[in-house]
């Protein structure tokens, strides 16, 4: 079957488990998270070009990528950091409007966060990846009334004032 | 075995009110990050009591979560569980005697 006409059932694959680091630059107030499969985070300070990059924290985190059982498709997810569940915090956040829009359903909303929350080099999670999430996350929910909408962290409309639940493990690294 | 079962053979004790649900596997974890790998369905056992984990728990569609060594889940905690149709159980031993009883009762 080919990749277009399928109807995609997606199983997860390349599970793995790392930690999420946060670094924030004290020139420019940039952050940005990026994935270590290390067994020790990273805790260093480094220049960038004009930026410098401090620590600012970590979590334990875990990745995935998609294949299709049916048509073996293959997503890699390289831009998502982490999932998010969104708690509704702002009416005024294209997140909680992405719920708002299906009445049909009970809708919960998780945001694919990416790794530079200012989406400075314009790259935030791609459209299939966030359509192949979609399609997983929905394809056995045991409850027809009740549906899982994966929306792009470039909907969010302050990453300072979000109050969404990350799906990562805080605080068992802080001994580092 | 659905859970309301599960609930009466294994002496567990509910944190709130929840609908029925088949349980289709177990799966033991006390890290959110490492829930969101699994299928849907299964009775979630576990250690970890803070709010991420259901949030977690409701991605990936469990059919309840067993909290082991008697924890007890915060208000807030019982209260996302029960806007996303989870149910909370308690169980006062340890995990691994939880386990052993799950399998005595024919849940794999």
């Amino acid at each position: 079957m080919t990749e277009t006409a399928c109807l995609h059932r997606w199983q997860m694959t390349n599970f793995r488990s790392g930690y999420l680091v946060t670094e924030g630059c004290f020139h420019c107030r940039l952050r940005i998270s990026t994935f270590f499969e290390e067994p020790v985070p990273v805790i260093d300070d480094y220049r960038e070009g004009d930026h410098f990059w401090s620590y600012l924290g970590s979590a334990q985190a875990s990745r995935f990528d998609f294949r299709c059982e049916t048509c073996d498709q293959e997503i890699p997810f390289p831009d998502m950091m982490a999932l998010m569940l969104c708690l509704k915090c702002n009416p005024a956040c294209g997140v909680f409007q992405a719920g708002e829009a299906d009445k049909e359903h009970k809708t919960w909303v998780y945001v694919a966060l990416c790794a530079n929350t200012s989406h400075s080099p314009r790259i935030c999670v791609g459209a299939e990846g966030i359509r192949a999430l979609n399609e997983y996350f929905n394809q056995d929910l045991h409850d027809s009334s009740k549906k899982i909408i994966v929306v792009p962290c470039e909907k969010r409309q302050s990453v300072d004032t979000c109050e969404g639940l990350v799906l990562a493990d805080v605080g068992l690294t802080e001994l580092y | 075995m659905n859970v309301f079962e599960l609930v009466k053979k294994a002496g567990l004790k509910a944190f709130n009110e929840f609908a029925d649900q088949e349980i289709r596997g177990v799966y033991i974890s006390d890290m959110v990050s490492d829930i969101i790998g699994i299928g849907e369905g299964n009775l979630l056992v576990t250690l970890q009591t803070h709010k991420n984990l259901i949030a977690a728990a409701n991605l990936v569609d469990v059919s309840a979560i067993v909290f082991t060594r008697g924890k007890t889940p915060a208000e807030d905690v019982i209260a996302l569980a029960a806007k996303a149709g989870i149910g909370l159980l308690g169980f006062d031993g340890d995990t691994w005697t939880l386990a052993k009883k799950l399998c005595e009762l024919g849940i794999h």
